[in-house]
């Protein structure tokens, strides 16, 4: 059994790796999906609606398929933590799932409908609605999650409603408008494109100022985050985290001023990014924050092999016909064909 | 009823059911009708007779309707696991969870991915890539329902591996995949979404046959989905009865309830086989019956007496055997019943072709035929449903068969929440059910557009680089400055 411990520890890091890789993906692409779908609220026409509408039409789907492959490996690969977790966030998971679910019939039945308004607003009310509960799901994050000694979970049914996991929820939204800005940026021309200019504009700083009072909030309440990002090594990238971000706010707003169409949404990827690492600093190596580790949390090792041998091989596979897929849709949207 | 309403467990199983229930209606005939979309395409490609190509862009807009809602009544499935059965997920996600995992990343995104080429790429790519999409997409949907079936056949029948300390531990997984309940279990619902699709499409066929709109362009569906039945219908009912049979040995449990057999049946005895009766889970007997003598030793075991004794629902102690088992009878005679009378149907109709009555001016004339085959299209759904009843159903009172009771296995949350999911889930559903209905009914009345052009990377032999036409909506006001 001796050779089996590095695997002990090899395994569930390799894992956490590929379940972030696909959150990651999840989020960058859902994210502005989503973005999209809540600025499709404010659109002035029926016109514009439609031309935020179609530039998902081809990607909505395999965009939200990362979250099912989040889904379905963390089962796989950490069922402990799949179960504590949804346990934990009952009703943020129906309100997403509640949210995805109508922005995804709208799509049908608005291309088949007369009267469009009611499935416009239930295509915004759904993104909304998706990105509030994944807000709060990132906020329980932050706060951690109450489980027993074996990681179960014994909080309570509000535990995941505290005025942080608002803020951060509001933040997340904030960052998804600004993600589906700078993608209509990318796929508009016009009237709408300028507008979009604007909106990425304040979704930037509304984004900045939500970030900062979480960045800044975080190390004062919690004593363990205070631990973990004050400890050498860890401090150096936690020191690296806000300085690196500030830097491509600032190139973002820059691109934004000069009119740039391509460059927006590399910045406000690699905002995400970014974002994202200096996150997975902060839970790793755990899985249940603030206490269950992922070696806890683990599927047994034969397992997260066998999973590892089919779906690793595959994830190369994944990405290229997905990234196939944009490169047949490549362009602006200039409205109708059938 | 405010017990009821308090009862976590309850609420839990009556959520599962609804969405599964609810779920099953969509892929069901996506999954079949992808593989009707590939053949059409391929006869267009092949003969280049345009019919061909409006009949793929006609049944591709019911395609993804129903697709769409498919997806969205199944994520709230995928999250259930952890959501109200948090403590089977912990149980036995080592295996289960992989399996699932398996199906995201294999399948649908597969299906999810080149759903958008087929829909909006005909003229983004050349035709042979589009149909190689389709085909891909085709491809993913029947790989999911391979991978679901895997999860669910491995419920049945555990295979692979121990439960030690309430845990299930895999010892080989390719046993644990090709669990003795798989290979059928798999082939029974892949011919049960063909079949499905076919009935569906072949009805929607006949109903404007029927009222003599364009007959001869949908007297070609409806050929194309008959060459397809002559294998799939009997075939279907072939792999039910190995499927029945295959019941008859590892669960007999669940098949005493699909027969409604309270006593057993000794061996080296004639069965009969129950035709209509009226079960009582309290008194453990029928209260009347129609039996037919000695069938059920032929159907199990084709002789006239029984090498192995049939098992009585007394057998069990009333904790370890299915209840509601006249839902669970009703339900296999109604799903056997729709097989035969599928199988029936298209003999006859496959009879009057080859007498010459479906030729493009005869066929209007087959009212009676025609009228059959409209009322034929929901039957396929009604079995599925009916199916997955006797599967499920009469696995209770186990999760994992023999292993993991289904009480054992709810999270422990306040009723309240479970209730707030439920109300929520079936009012979104319903509106969907009746959205989808009037939508599809829509696009039914609308007909097929026969005035669409070829796409133009048909003539073109690279792909279109020019700026996008992909949308589906009116031309914006910006974009016509």
């Amino acid at each position: 059994m001796e050779s089996l411990e590095p695997l002990q520890y090899f395994l569930p890091q390799v894992w956490f790796f590929i379940l972030g890789l696909f959150l990651f993906l999840y989020v960058l692409l859902d994210g502005f999906d989503l973005g999209v779908g809540i600025l499709s609220l404010t659109a002035s026409s029926e016109e514009r609606r439609s031309i935020l509408m179609t530039s998902l039409g081809n990607v909505w789907d395999a965009n939200e398929t990362w979250l099912v492959l989040m889904g379905g490996s963390l089962f796989g690969a950490f069922p402990l933590a799949y179960a504590t977790i949804l346990n934990a966030l009952y009703l943020p998971a129906v309100i997403m799932v509640v949210g995805l679910i109508l922005r995804a019939v709208s799509f049908e039945f608005r291309e088949n409908a007369e009267n469009k308004l009611v499935w416009n607003i239930t295509f915004g009310v759904g993104s909304f609605l998706a990105a509030l509960g994944q807000g709060f799901a990132l906020g329980t994050v932050f706060e951690g999650i109450h489980v027993d000694a074996s990681g179960h979970f014994i909080g309570g049914m509000w535990d995941w409603l505290t005025w942080r996991s608002v803020l951060v929820a509001l933040t997340l939204i904030q960052g998804y408008v600004l993600i589906g800005s700078t993608y209509l940026i990318l796929k508009t021309t016009g009237e709408l494109q300028q507008t979009h200019y604007k909106t990425a504009t304040i979704a930037t700083w509304t984004t900045l100022i939500g970030a900062l009072f979480i960045t800044i909030s975080t190390p004062i309440i919690s004593e363990q985050a205070r631990a973990q990002l004050f400890s050498a090594p860890l401090i150096y990238v936690f020191g690296a985290v806000p300085v690196l971000g500030l830097l491509l706010i600032g190139l973002l707003l820059r691109s934004l001023q000069r009119r740039e169409e391509n460059t927006p949404l590399i910045y406000t990827f690699l905002i995400f990014a970014l974002s994202f690492i200096g996150l997975g600093f902060m839970i790793f190596p755990n899985i249940i924050p603030p206490s269950i580790t992922i070696y806890q949390a683990a599927a047994s090792p034969s397992s997260l092999v066998f999973m590892l041998t089919f779906i690793g091989f595959l994830i190369p596979i994944v990405l290229s016909y997905n990234i196939y897929n944009y490169v047949v849709f490549r362009g602006k949207i200039v409205g109708e064909a059938e | 009823m405010s017990e009821f309403l308090a009862d976590t467990v309850t609420l839990s199983r009556i959520q599962f059911a609804l969405t599964a229930i609810f779920h099953m209606l969509w892929p069901v005939l996506t999954t079949g009708m992808a593989i009707y979309l590939v053949v059409i395409e391929g006869l267009w490609l092949k003969t280049r007779n345009l019919d061909y190509y409006h009949h793929a862009r006609f049944w591709s807009k019911l395609y993804v309707l129903n697709f769409g809602i498919g997806v969205a009544s199944g994520l709230p499935m995928a999250f259930q696991f952890g959501l109200n059965w948090a403590p089977f997920s912990e149980a036995v996600g080592d295996f289960f969870g992989s399996i699932l995992g398996f199906e995201g990343t294999m399948a649908f995104m597969l299906e999810a991915s080149f759903l958008g080429i087929m829909l909006f790429g005909w003229d983004r790519v050349p035709p042979l890539v589009h149909w190689l999409s389709t085909i891909l997409v085709a491809f993913g949907a029947n790989l999911s329902t391979f991978w679901i079936l895997c999860a669910n056949s491995w419920l049945q029948t555990p295979a692979g591996g121990e439960f030690i300390n309430g845990k299930f531990v895999v010892q080989d997984y390719f046993h644990a995949i090709a669990n003795p309940f798989m290979v059928n279990s798999f082939l029974h619902m892949f011919f049960a979404t063909l079949e499905t699709s076919l009935f569906v499409i072949g009805g929607i066929s006949a109903w404007y046959i029927f009222n003599q709109r364009q007959s001869a362009f949908f007297a070609r569906s409806l050929k194309v989905i008959l060459v397809i039945a002559i294998a799939v219908a009997p075939l279907q009912i072939f792999i039910g009865h190995l499927s029945a049979e295959q019941v008859y040995h590892y669960q007999p449990a669940k098949l005493a309830a699909m027969e409604a057999q309270w006593e057993t049946v000794p061996a080296g005895q004639p069965a009969d086989w129950s035709l209509i009766a009226l079960p009582s889970d309290r008194d453990e007997r029928n209260y009347w019956e129609v039996k037919l003598p000695g069938v059920l030793s032929y159907l199990l075991e084709l002789k006239p007496t029984l090498d192995q004794p049939v098992q009585g629902l007394k057998t069990w102690d009333a904790a370890n055997r299915p209840h509601l088992v006249g839902l669970i009878y009703y339900s296999f005679r109604i799903m056997v019943a729709i097989g035969l009378f599928f199988a029936a149907l298209m003999a006859v109709t496959v009879g009057q072709w080859l007498r010459g009555k479906l030729s493009d001016t005869a066929i209007s004339q087959q009212k009676w035929l025609m009228g059959a085959w409209v009322l034929a299209a929901p039957l396929g759904y009604i079995a599925v449903e009916a199916g997955w009843i006797v599967r499920c159903v009469g696995r209770q009172p186990w999760i994992v068969y023999g292993e993991l009771r289904t009480v054992e296995s709810a999270s422990h949350l306040p009723a309240g929440e479970v209730l707030f999911s439920l109300v929520g889930l079936t009012t979104m559903y319903s509106i969907f059910l009746i959205a989808a209905l009037y939508f599809g009914s829509r696009i039914i009345r609308k007909g097929p557009n026969r005035e669409l052009p070829p796409p133009r990377t048909a003539l073109q032999p690279t792909v279109d680089i020019e700026p996008a036409q992909h949308g589906r909506d009116r031309r914006p006001l910006e974009a016509q400055q």
